[in-house]
């Protein structure tokens, strides 16, 4: 930048172009510098921070039970009205969700529900890939929450994967942690 | 016999020009897309066969398969002959372009142009003002805002670059003491014509960057403030045929780069064949059209007016005059 200031204020380097010659050296030497692109989902694909909101998942206590209590303060406070909740009171005689489902085709994942839980039941993980054909799979029951990756404990990453379509559409990997996809910029 | 040989060769000679004119858009644009990729640090297509390969087949499809509009205030008539009109010219200046010494095959002598026109330099910039018509029509034809405005500036655009550019192959015509694409490739068997004109080839070449419309002057065009420009309201086959167009124009500045200033298939150092000397010269001018087009940001048109009658002018009639006292 400050090279073609310099050269095209003097009147040699205003009658040759030194600035537009600068600019084609510059577009010419990013040409074979490495593309920045991420090839998802075909070989590549980008992990999640631990405080990224993916898809729900309800939390287990330590003795395996549920930890909802079926306040219904998530569903309360959801701007998208997507939770329902639906209590009964089990064998100890605990107020459970009989009925917990979240509507994934509404929610805007601001997260509120996480914020507003008593009971640290519910939050959002590090799923992000459940796209769907039909609006109706988006429905996502209490027995489906329970069974969803957690929060991710690393991330940022981007790791080898590949599309996996012989049955549902996923992603595959298998590392554990990636690279970091910004050491591809380049700050010239 | 012999005329209808003669007369089969012809016809051969033309139908191959044009399958090659009409082709060779396929892989222009998809190396286009992925020369603009890789200046921007990205891939460009890279989904529809082998790195994006048979990504302009698609394209190609989509447009073929596209509704064919005609909006409802157009001049219907205006409106179809423009693409036409644009398409047309450049095909048929390439009637006059030399590819080479005739080259022998099965014993018979076969040259490798269509005709050999003593005043094919002029053909050729007669004809290819042609094409301006069909790109100020389909502007005005379809009666919108943002193709009149096209339409208007490239008619602006024509009056500021085609004098210079007629001007900056005078000095050429005077090396070659002729107006013969041959001739004047003949001509520079020793001595490449840049050596000589370097100014006449710098004004050759920006004013057909104008007459090619691409940036740094695609004024008539201009995506960022006139939506498509002159093309706004096509769709279809139409457009293929602007598109088409286009890529022929962008061809045939670079074909009359290489034969006017950069000796045509005469090579240097190395000795490869001709023909593809030739090839390799106009492959560098049509990278170098796409390198500026991602490098360089768009002139105001009256920038475009300034550059062409206040730089390009004087620079041209000033090459003239040398040439001229030069020769004396
Ligand atoms: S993330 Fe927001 S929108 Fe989605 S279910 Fe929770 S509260 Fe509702
Ligand atoms: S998830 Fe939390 S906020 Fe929602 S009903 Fe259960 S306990 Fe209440």
């Amino acid at each position: 930048m400050s090279r073609a200031v310099d050269r095209s204020g003097t009147w040699i380097g205003w009658a040759f172009f030194a600035d537009l010659g600068d600019a084609l050296a510059l577009t010419f030497s990013y040409m074979f510098s490495r593309s920045v692109t991420m090839q998802y989902p075909d070989q590549e694909k980008w992990l999640p921070y631990s405080r990224y909101r993916g898809h729900h998942f309800l939390k287990r206590d330590e003795e395996g039970e549920i930890k909802c209590v079926a306040c219904e303060l998530c569903a309360r406070i959801c701007p998208c009205d997507c939770i329902e909740v639906i209590p009964y009171e089990d064998e100890k005689g605990n107020r459970r969700p009989a009925k917990f489902e979240i509507d994934m085709a509404r929610c805007l994942f601001c997260g509120l529900c996480e914020d507003a839980c008593p009971a640290d039941a519910i939050a959002l993980g590090q799923q992000y890939e459940f796209s769907s054909f039909s609006s109706r799979d988006l429905v996502v029951g209490r027995d489906d929450l329970l069974g969803k990756p957690g929060k991710a404990t690393t991330g940022g990453g981007v790791v080898a994967a590949r599309l996996n379509t012989e049955q549902d559409v996923l992603v595959e990997t298998s590392e554990p942690q990636g690279y970091d996809w910004w050491q591809n910029i380049r700050r010239t | 016999m012999e005329l209808v040989f003669a007369l089969g060769l012809i016809a051969f000679k033309v139908a191959l020009l044009i399958a090659i004119l009409l082709l060779l858009p396929l892989p222009l644009t998809w190396l286009e897309r992925k020369i603009a990729g890789h200046m921007q640090q990205r891939m460009g297509p890279m989904r529809v066969g082998w790195h994006g390969l048979l990504q302009p087949v698609a394209d190609g499809i989509k447009l073929l398969t596209k509704e064919d509009h005609i909006p409802a205030e157009a001049d219907r008539f205006l409106f179809k002959l423009a693409p036409i009109l644009a398409l047309t010219p450049p095909f048929v200046v390439f009637v006059a372009i030399p590819f080479g010494e005739s080259v022998s095959v099965l014993g018979a002598e076969i040259t490798l142009y269509v005709s050999n026109m003593n005043v094919a330099l002029l053909f050729v910039f007669a004809v290819i003002g042609i094409e301006v018509y069909g790109v100020i029509f389909g502007g005005w034809a379809a009666n919108s805002k943002y193709a009149v405005l096209g339409s208007l500036r490239t008619c602006a655009q024509m009056i500021s670059y085609e004098i210079p550019m007629g001007f900056a192959v005078i000095g050429v015509v005077m090396l070659a003491q002729s107006m013969s694409l041959l001739e004047i490739v003949r001509a520079q068997a020793d001595v490449w014509n840049i050596v000589y004109q370097p100014v006449g080839f710098f004004v050759f070449f920006v004013a057909g960057l104008a007459e090619a419309q691409r940036i740094p002057f695609d004024l008539a065009e201009a995506e960022g403030d006139l939506g498509a420009g002159f093309h706004t309201e096509y769709s279809g086959i139409r457009f293929a045929f602007f598109m088409v167009s286009e890529y022929a124009i962008m061809l045939l500045v670079s074909v009359l780069s290489v034969i006017l200033f950069f000796g045509g298939w005469n090579g240097v150092l190395i000795p490869l064949p001709p023909l593809l000397w030739f090839v390799l010269k106009v492959a560098f001018f049509l990278y170098v059209f796409m390198w500026f087009r991602f490098t360089f940001p768009r002139y105001r048109y009256d920038q475009l007016m300034a550059i062409g009658w206040k730089v390009l002018l004087p620079l041209s009639l000033a090459n003239i005059i040398i040439t001229g006292v030069a020769f004396l």
